[in-house]
């Protein structure tokens, strides 16, 4: 009778260490999770790139926003603006398109726009206030806010033409009501 | 050769200035505060880094999640808002040390169940000793360098059932 019990004990315990490792290993392990989507943008208040009058967000509100973190150090930053100021310029009837100097010297940041393009505005984070309430973990990451101010999500690293074009496209659509939204409607 | 490489190509990286531009720190609070601060930011995980605290990481997102641990603290929030304003942004991930709730007991109560378990089968398997055996294991164990104890073979019923079968 007691012959069987040490087997199932390792089973048991070979089980539960499997269980553990594939939840482990299912997940990017260098994947931040983002847990913003579908709550309001948090407000900022920022100084634009080469001053001028402070940009709240609070301006912004009634068009759909495409908001990209950035910074002159960052290598794919540079690959990716170019797609950005394509979509600046062929989508900005859309949504408005804002990019976020992150951790950068506004010295910098003006340089890398006059030689790779400045169609949409740019903002100074100081001192990172607004890029830690969004929950940016590095650049470049793209985030897609709609018309109400809720953030529909983001995107991390360098975006390609095609998924900005959706992405945009998505933000003009109604936001899929939320179960608990759905329930109160009915 | 790989290492010149790679020295070269940080050497133009870095001349190229790809890297964050350091800025200071916020002004530390006052101590009794600022110790509050250190705390809270060893418990949080740097969004940019490997497993490094917010309170351990060079790195400037670690220091810009630092300035806002001393804005939240200055502006009286408790420990557990500040906590929950990372959880909110970043997830459990951002916590070093898991929460102990709900699944989090699991890694908590683990190694702890595990060391029970492998005492537990060690206890079973140390069976007590036969009293013979424990008279000559005193006799022997004083001096373990000196020959061999005196053979006790014929003691041994299970020696005994081996020379029975040879003989067969």
């Amino acid at each position: 009778m007691k012959r069987w019990r040490i087997p199932a004990a390792f089973a048991v315990v070979a089980a539960a260490l499997l269980f553990v490792l594939f939840k482990g290993f299912g997940r990017d392990p260098h994947e931040v999770p983002f847990m913003l989507k579908g709550s309001p943008a948090p407000a900022f208040v920022l100084k634009p790139l080469g001053g001028g009058q402070d940009v709240k967000l609070s301006d912004l509100q009634g068009r759909p926003m495409v908001l990209n973190f950035w910074a002159s150090w960052c290598g794919p930053c540079k690959y990716e603006h170019p797609v950005l100021e394509w979509g600046a310029r062929e989508m900005g009837s859309q949504a408005v398109f804002m990019g976020v100097v992150f951790e950068d010297t506004e010295d910098n940041a003006l340089d890398f726009l006059r030689r790779m393009g400045a169609s949409f505005p740019q903002l100074m984070d100081e001192r990172s206030r607004m890029a830690v309430d969004y929950g940016v973990a590095g650049v470049p990451e793209t985030y897609f806010i709609d018309a109400q101010g809720t953030i529909r999500g983001k995107h991390v690293g360098p975006i390609d033409p095609q998924t900005l074009a959706a992405r945009v496209k998505e933000l003009s659509q109604p936001a899929p009501a939320s179960t608990a939204e759905a329930a109160r409607q009915r | 050769m790989n290492a010149v490489l790679v020295s070269l190509t940080l050497a133009l990286s870095l001349a190229t200035g790809q890297f964050a531009p350091q800025q200071a720190a916020s002004d530390p609070l006052a101590p009794a505060r600022e110790a509050r601060v250190q705390v809270l930011a060893k418990k949080l995980r740097c969004a940019v880094c490997q497993g490094l605290s917010v309170a351990d990481s060079p790195s400037s997102m670690a220091r810009a999640q630092l300035d806002k641990v001393r804005e939240l603290v200055s502006a009286g929030k408790t420990d557990e808002e500040i906590v929950d304003y990372f959880v909110a942004r970043y997830g459990e991930w951002v916590l070093l040390e898991p929460r102990a709730e709900g699944f989090n007991w699991f890694v908590w109560l683990g190694p702890v169940v595990l060391v029970l378990g492998g005492l537990f089968v060690i206890l079973r398997q140390r069976q007590p000793l036969p009293e013979g055996a424990v008279a000559t294991e005193a006799a022997a164990a004083p001096s373990p360098s000196s020959p061999p104890a005196p053979s006790t073979d014929d003691a041994d019923p299970y020696l005994q059932a081996v020379r029975r079968e040879l003989e067969r």
